[in-house]
């Protein structure tokens, strides 16, 4: 008999057990739905989320590397277009064989406002080698009717259908303003489906055409070559240095499209961030959920632990009732997450066309990762959520049967250690937060921290919550008021972990509606002191924040004699090669009036302004210095068309036009480095005496016969870029209302918890004379208190976490300086929305309990 | 022979704030194979720490139990469930079913935790459900029986998977006098027919009637006590 106590010891339940856990969860049916609920929308948010961020970069990916084909480099020059003499010296001079010219662009379809398409063109005859969906010789293609009609282009059948065009249809593309008729040659040929959704927005047409359509007579994007051997590419690179113009370099294909990956890697990141919120808020739903069912079952637990089950068994038995919901739930999740993820790519897609470059996404990309990571972390998250009330099950004791209130003083004595995990927790997350560097991954983490720390003192303050409000509740409501108020305080493991849930999904809520209207009142400043003219043109742009089009010297010319214009400037943006990197370059001329010195984050001790009009000096905006480091004083290497020269930087200037960054130099300085005469703007000074909204419709009436131009006064474009501004959030909007649901039904399922743990209580109640008006009246008031207490501790949460967004993630992400601003407004719609998600999360709980037969739940017991 | 159960110098205090209880002040006992003890003791004497500290649910704050070769106090918590998962039965005076398991499932748990659960295993279930008269309620939840049936389940589950000691804390405490009987004719049934070892903690003077042995359980002491001053006391 000695081997009685060394039987093996099983880990996992057996199946009775298994058995007795699933009629458990049958028999709270409501609980459980709203818990795999919880699990499902945090998990759809993030599946969703993620969808629409791969599906936008898989799209960009696909259409650049369809576009590049099975070019391995290209030649480019550093500050713009490059002449298409040069190809003639790459392939005749250099004797290249494997090269073709390209020339890309963008345009609108019919008409100025249409959607935007790609424009590619190419050399057929070059371009075998390296694209096959053009033909090329020897494939389907009329070549004579492609190169020789002067405006003949190519699309994928999609593409067409989309449009409502057919083989020989004319159309209209319109770039920078000025519309070109085309005809629809043939149909692209595209060889598998990958290509075929890299096809999907492009049009092609042959080199000559597409230099007519986007009005670049000579002019080339690149030249895109074929090195298949590192010696190729040595050979090349030295060519290229001996032979070739200095603004002329070889990049790697790929590097074209990692760089633009780079763009949008802190507009992802944060989105990931704000969509993790919503399966946090689900962790403490399904805690809350696990803690209920694990404290309902003590004495159960009690019992099989008496029957020889081990805690180990015991510990398994909860975790795998948990891997049942957070399975459906995350199976549900994902499914939703696809559906989500539909709306949300059409949301994201908008951001990307208005702040960083044109995306046209098809489908949803439907990677197996994708959902697989939803699947795990569903799965993953109820598990770890799961850990405390599953080990709490083992502890159930063997010899005697607990009741709730024992767990409750057990909660109470744990408040000290609570509150000092509480501090430790925040110290973390602050020592993260420091010592993150950069990295803004880390500094979520920090933030999760400081989050987890606020849920620690969370049941603290519920209970010196429900101790203030007591007086107040007895008061006007009498023994009914003081009974609701005590409530919460006594069933503290239940109600604290509500209240931090919804005080948790409301203080992000108020974050990050305080950083958001932070940012607008700091954009909404910038562009007062930034658009001084009175009016602004510029061609209609693809992309909102980077218009690179050009006005037509006519429509220039036209716009700067008009009559009631008094002065005038102009803005070039250029893309150029700075420090090795392609770069947004801002060309101004001198503007009349001065600037404010709050422009200015930091200046040169010499007058910049004059130094940047009579030597190299250069501004750089706030994002560029934060991401590459640099400071006034320090040197910049530009590419320009007399090849690569150092410019010095005499100012940082405040600008929230582009995360991205940009590089300011003045109109004389740009004339004498780069061969570009066009400008990309004009603003425009109406004299005194005369209504802008007149000089806006005569200019609109003097330019229409040459150039189709976006004219528009001080207001009108302020408006129109505070509107951008809006529509980039609506993501960001979406996520906090989804977090909100999270919450409800988190807070739902803690009071439906609360209301049958207290069945026995509200009968003894009842038999006593209690109505159910009353019932009602005690519960709803007791809610209500929970949702009042959320609000209240969401305020100083909400304003820590906005100061934590603006200053240090919207910094390390994009390194701008934002004001503080605290809109009283926010901080009431804070407590507001929590009375609310409280009062309607116990409408179900409060008609439940008052129809409850008290001789029932009496029995019950 | 040698004593199925050794009890030397067991002792058991809890700390209640800055004040520390000494419920058992140094208990020895013996119990045979085939013996039917009962411990009598009020309300609050320590039997039923007593059986907790036999079953293992409990740890003693010093002393020694010996089971057969097997000294429990050596043993881990794990150890001391997966002793008590095979060696041991209880009966509790609330009868303690699990409330989500059928009358058959409730019996067959022990079975199963002990490593079996077979198509035999069942139907050792059911036969001891028999013996206790419920095979007819084998398919029912235990809310929907009456407390003796519940009790009669309860004795069938101690029973089910052979244990080598039955422990029952005041098996007939919550029934009324005809219930008690008919659990009375199982429990005599059990000890006489069966020769199962029980120790049982009762005020019941129709179990007392039944004992081989009877020990009182006096101020943290346990001592012997003959039947008639047993029967007088209760």
């Amino acid at each position: 008999m000695t081997n009685l106590s060394q039987q093996p010891s099983p880990s996992f339940p057996g199946r009775l057990l298994r058995r007795s856990s699933r009629r458990y969860l049958r028999q709270h049916p409501l609980l459980i739905l709203l818990s795999i609920l919880g699990v499902a929308v945090g998990v759809s948010v993030v599946v969703g989320i993620d969808l629409a961020n791969s599906s936008a970069r898989t799209a960009f990916q696909l259409s650049t590397e369809t576009v590049a084909g099975r070019a391995t480099h290209a030649l480019v020059a550093g500050d713009g277009p490059i002449d298409d003499d040069i190809y003639q010296e790459v392939r005749v001079g250099l004797g290249v064989r494997q090269a073709a010219p390209i020339l890309e662009g963008y345009a609108r379809v019919s008409d100025p406002t249409g959607p935007v398409v790609q424009l590619l063109g190419i050399d057929p005859l070059a371009d075998g080698d390296f694209r096959s969906f053009a033909g090329g010789p020897g494939g389907g293609l009329d070549l004579g009717g492609f190169m020789g009609g002067s405006s003949s282009v190519l699309m994928a059948p999609a593409t067409a259908s989309r449009f409502g065009l057919e083989i020989g249809s004319s159309f209209f593309l319109w770039v920078d303003g000025r519309a070109k008729e085309v005809t629809l040659l043939d149909m692209l040929d595209p060889s598998d489906d990958l290509e075929a959704t890299g096809l999907d927005n492009l049009i092609v047409m042959d080199i000559s055409v597409a230099q007519a359509v986007m009005d670049a007579p000579g002019q080339l994007s690149r030249i895109d070559l074929r090195l298949p051997l590192p010696i190729d590419v040595e050979n090349m690179t030295a060519l290229v240095e001996d032979r070739l113009p200095e603004n002329v370099e070889l990049r790697r294909a790929e590097a074209r499209s990692s760089t633009l990956d780079q763009m949008t890697e802190a507009f992802s990141l944060n989105l990931t961030a704000m969509s993790l919120l919503a399966l946090v808020v689900g962790m403490f739903l399904i805690y809350n959920t696990m803690t209920f069912s694990v404290v309902q079952r003590r004495s159960l637990m009690g019992r099989l632990r008496a029957l020889g089950v081990t805690r180990r068994e015991i510990f398994w038995l909860v975790l795998s009732e948990a891997l049942l919901i957070g399975g459906i739930g995350a199976i549900i999740g994902v499914l939703g997450g696809v559906a989500l993820g539909r709306v949300l790519v059409g949301l994201v897609t908008q951001t990307i066309n208005d702040l960083y470059f044109v995306v046209r996404i098809r489908d949803l990309d439907l990677s197996y990762w994708a959902l697989a990571k939803g699947l795990l972390l569903g799965i993953g998250s109820t598990l770890l959520s799961t850990i405390p009330p599953a080990r709490e099950a083992t502890r159930a004791a063997v010899s005697t049967v607990l009741r709730r209130s024992e767990n409750e003083s057990r909660i109470s004595a744990m408040l000290p250690r609570l509150n000092w995990s509480g501090l430790g927790l925040a110290v973390l997350g602050g020592l993260l937060l420091w010592g993150s560097g950069t990295n803004i991954a880390v500094s979520y983490v920090g933030i999760l921290a400081i989050i987890l720390a606020g849920a620690c003192w969370t049941p603290a303050l519920v209970l010196l919550g429900s101790r203030l409000l007591r007086p107040v509740l007895g008061g006007v409501f009498g023994i009914i008021g003081r009974m609701a108020a005590s409530g919460i305080g006594q069933s503290l493991s239940r109600s604290a972990v509500a209240v931090a849930a919804l005080t948790i999904a409301v203080s992000a809520t108020t974050g990050v509606g305080v950083m958001v209207e932070s940012f607008r009142t700091t954009v909404d400043t910038w562009l007062t002191y930034s658009l001084e003219a009175d009016v602004y043109i510029s061609p209609p742009g693809t992309v909102f924040r980077r218009n690179d089009s050009t006005i037509t010297p006519e429509a220039e010319a036209v716009i700067r004699s008009a009559d009631g214009v008094i002065s005038s400037f102009s803005v070039r943006t250029a893309n150029v090669v700075v420090d090795n990197e392609p770069t947004d370059l801002i060309v101004t001329e001198p503007r009349p009036s001065a600037l404010e010195p709050g422009r200015y984050k930091a200046i040169a001790d010499y007058d910049h302004r004059e130094a940047m009009r009579s030597r190299d000096v250069v501004m750089v905006s706030e994002p560029y210095s934060y991401r590459h480091g640099t400071r006034v004083g320090d040197e910049l290497l530009i590419v320009t068309a007399n090849g690569p020269i150092r410019f010095e930087v005499g100012a940082i200037y405040h600008d929230y036009a582009s995360d991205l960054g940009a590089v300011q130099m003045t109109r004389s300085r740009y004339d004498i480095h780069f061969n570009d005469p066009f400008v990309s703007g004009l603003a425009v000074y109406v004299a005194p005496s005369d209504s802008v909204e007149t000089v806006v419709e005569q200019l609109r009436e003097a330019t229409t016969s040459v150039q189709g131009l976006n004219i528009r006064s001080n207001r009108d474009l302020r408006q129109a870029s505070l509107e951008v501004f809006d529509r980039t959030f609506t993501v960001t909007t979406v996520l906090r209302l989804l977090a909100i649901l999270v919450a409800f039904v988190g807070v739902l399922t803690a009071l439906m918890s609360l209301q049958l743990e207290r069945r026995r209580e509200l009968a003894v109640l009842r038999a006593n004379g209690m109505t159910p008006v009353q019932v009602r009246r005690t519960v709803t008031l007791q809610t209500v208190s929970m949702g009042l207490i959320a609000g209240i501790l969401s305020i100083p949460m909400g304003l820590v976490l906005s100061w934590l967004l603006i200053f240090v993630i919207n910094q390390r992400s994009f390194g701008w300086t934002l004001q503080f601003i605290i809109d009283p407004m926010i901080l009431g719609q804070a407590v507001l929305l929590a009375l609310l998600a409280a009062l309607l999360a116990s409408v179900y709980p409060t008609w439940s309990m008052s129809r409850a037969n008290a001789a029932d739940a009496l029995r019950a017991e | 022979m040698s004593p199925l159960l050794h009890v030397s110098g067991l002792r058991k205090s809890y700390t209640e704030g800055d004040a520390t209880r000494e419920v058992l002040k140094g208990i020895s006992c013996e119990i045979m194979q085939g013996e039917l003890i009962v411990l009598l003791g009020r309300s609050g004497s320590g039997k039923s720490t007593f059986l907790n500290m036999i079953s293992g649910m409990d740890a003693p704050s010093s002393g020694s139990i010996q089971f057969d070769q097997t000294e429990l106090t050596a043993l881990s918590d794990t150890e001391r469930t997966l002793f008590r998962r095979h060696a041991i039965g209880i009966i509790f005076q609330s009868f303690n079913l699990i409330p989500t398991l059928t009358v058959a499932e409730n019996v067959l748990l022990p079975i199963e935790l002990a490593g079996a659960g077979s198509k035999e295993d069942r139907d050792t279930a059911l036969k001891v459900l028999e013996e206790v008269g419920l095979a007819d309620r084998h398919e029912s939840f235990p809310d929907r029986l009456s407390g003796g049936e519940q009790q009669r389940v309860a004795i069938a589950r101690a029973l089910a998977h052979e244990p080598r000691l039955i422990l029952a804390d005041e098996p007939t405490g919550n029934l009324d006098a005809k219930t008690a009987d008919l659990v009375m004719d199982i429990l005599e049934r059990l000890v006489h027919d069966d020769n199962r070892t029980m120790l049982i903690a009762t005020h019941d003077r129709d179990i007392i009637r039944l004992a081989d042995r009877v020990f009182l359980l006096q101020e943290g002491h346990l001592t012997e006590t003959s039947k008639a001053d047993a029967l007088a006391r209760s």
